[in-house]
């Protein structure tokens, strides 16, 4: 034994406050998100805020993927398709029964779950870079099929497409059908998804996760059935992005199928890194940054394709110097003025 | 009481155990022998991680080769490892807590977390995450893992290694006390002989996968055989 007192294993050194998760309570989460939604809604114009509710629709997408990469380690690059899987699910209930709109919404949540379960098989066994690799070819495989499906628009049939005049657009749910209404809807959803991850987070699966995380054989020592939890970190990640893509096509009562092609969902994932996957406002700043900086340029007369330079400076800045993304340098800054260390 | 009977493991052309047949019947048991000896590939088939070409297991007369390492850890089996584990973004607590949510009943998981926070001293730092515990305070939680839920066999693997005398000593005490706390068969795989020697009423000493010896401890550690092979003594 050794006779000086040893306060930290040099193996494992202490980590800076930023890169250690220390989940808030679930109330801190509604309650930024009603500021900051109500702040938007207040201030924002008809352009704003469509490009705000689509991101605040892909902020649950980006919490799917964090959930994976955040929690497990996992690099799944097919999220951007789940999305499109909620939106095709929830456009053909949707014209097909015209049932309220959550009940669509729903609906394709719960495909895409069980869509992103069946992705995650892979993953029971493969992890990094052959993980990444895996999922890739399986957006590549949702962008063939789409671009040759399309999206529903209210024609017959499986497919439900429709031509020229027939084509109609989903009808957003009775209480919001107007664009605030909307946005703060999509706002309070999301919202909820936020919780439902930060919950997850810090009661039982979080703490499988993070066994999972430390390593597969830690946690099974642990009692933790591996399996289980990774298939549902896969589930709850892609009923996350099923709503996100309902959502999509409540916004502007269609969606289109170049739109989702297997680059988003690389760009989903680079710019989840970016807002930060440890941190659940880095799903928000994540989300923000695919809709509302294009937007911002747009605005600017700035054609919104320089955003995938920007982007790549950002993704290449993340990496190398902020591996826990800008909510991880926004938190660095919160801890200098808080108590560290304790929860 | 664990009964090994002619227990086999086979890794390509090496056999890190080799027939070994042996019956751990002491509260806390020692496990020695040098480098290669085959000690942790032992606690691997122990906690179901490696399983043998040919031979049986049995905790309590129960046996466990058919079990899945999961269908062990709820039966009782509890494992530290040598380069301890501590989850460091979750509290102390939570370690313990991420083990009680596996193996305890729900209206029981806090209870069991909290006697194995008290048991082990931990409780003044429950709260403070994983990352900010000292090298003896996640030692402690590792060892607070092993006691939730109703343990029935402890695998301790080198958990004094790094430690302080003074930090030695009170792991030491700790160990001592699980078996009238818990109720709960320690086996502590250790290279430092005077911790085997304080806790361990009885040895098991391995080398080349093969027993070399096994019985009371002090008899163990000065068999000239042992003193050779594992001591270094000609």
């Amino acid at each position: 034994m050794n006779t000086q007192r040893t306060l930290v294993p040099a193996a494992v050194p202490l980590a800076p406050e930023a890169t250690v998760r220390k989940p808030r309570p679930l109330l801190a989460v509604a309650l930024a998100m009603a500021i900051f939604s109500a702040a938007i809604a207040l201030f924002a114009n008809a352009f704003w805020l469509s490009a705000l509710t689509s991101a605040m629709a892909l902020s649950l997408s980006v919490a799917g993927v964090a959930v994976l990469y955040g929690q497990l380690g996992l690099v799944s690059l097919c999220q951007f398709a789940l999305v499109g899987v909620g939106g095709w699910v929830t456009l053909r209930i949707g014209h097909g029964l015209q049932p309220p709109f959550e009940v669509s919404l729903l609906a394709g949540g719960v495909v895409a779950a069980l869509l992103g379960l069946l992705f995650g098989v892979p993953a029971l066994r493969l992890r990094g870079l052959y993980l990444a690799l895996v999922t890739l070819m399986l957006a590549g495989a949702f962008q063939i099929v789409i671009s040759a499906w399309g999206f529903p628009d209210g024609g017959p049939g499986f497919l439900g497409r429709a031509d020229g005049v027939g084509r109609s657009m989903l009808a957003r749910p009775a209480l919001a059908t107007e664009a605030v209404p909307y946005f703060l809807y999509c706002a309070v959803i999301a919202t909820l998804g936020l919780m439902l991850v930060q919950a997850h987070k810090i009661t039982r699966p979080g703490r499988a996760w993070a066994l999972i995380r430390k390593g597969e054989t830690v946690a099974i020592a642990s009692g933790v059935n591996v399996l289980a939890y990774k298939a549902w970190a896969f589930a709850l990640s892609g009923f996350l992005a099923g709503i996100a893509g309902g959502l999509l096509a409540g916004n502007v009562g269609q969606l289109e199928g170049r739109a989702f092609s297997a680059f988003e969902s690389l760009n989903l994932f680079a710019l989840a890194t970016v807002g930060g996957a440890f941190h659940w406002y880095g799903a928000v700043i994540a989300g923000l940054l695919l809709r509302a900086l294009p937007a911002l340029l747009t605005d600017l007369g700035i054609d919104g394709y320089v955003t995938i330079g920007i982007f790549g400076v950002a993704l290449f800045h993340a990496l190398a110097t902020a591996p826990t993304g800008i909510a991880g340098q926004i938190a660095n800054l919160l801890a200098r003025f808080t108590r560290g260390g304790e929860r | 009481m664990i009964e090994i009977e002619t227990l086999s493991v086979r890794f390509g052309g090496i056999k890190p155990i080799d027939q070994l047949t042996a019956m751990l019947s002491a509260p806390v048991s020692g496990l020695i022998g040098p480098n290669g000896a085959g000690k942790t590939t032992l606690l691997n088939v122990l906690s179901g991680f490696v399983r043998p070409v040919e031979g049986a297991i049995r905790l309590d007369g129960r046996s466990l080769l058919p079990l899945s390492p999961l269908q062990r850890v709820r039966a009782g089996l509890r494992r530290s490892f040598q380069t301890e584990q501590v989850v460091e973004d979750l509290t102390a607590r939570d370690n313990l807590a991420a083990l009680a949510d596996n193996v305890a009943s729900v209206g029981e998981r806090s209870r069991t977390t909290d006697r194995a926070l008290d048991f082990v001293g931990l409780g003044s730092v429950a709260h403070r995450l994983g990352a900010r515990l000292n090298l003896f305070e996640r030692r402690l939680v590792e060892l607070g893992k092993c006691l939730i839920g109703t343990p029935r066999l402890i695998l301790l693997d080198e958990p004094a290694a790094g430690l302080t005398d003074e930090e030695g000593a009170r792991l030491r005490d700790l160990v001592l006390a699980i078996p009238d706390a818990f109720g709960a068969q320690v086996v502590v795989i250790d290279h430092d002989v005077e911790l085997i020697r304080a806790i361990c009423a009885e040895t098991l000493v391995l080398d080349y996968g093969k027993r070399l010896a096994l019985g009371r401890t002090e008899t163990v550690l000065a068999d000239p055989d042992v003193r050779r092979a594992y001591l270094g003594e000609l």
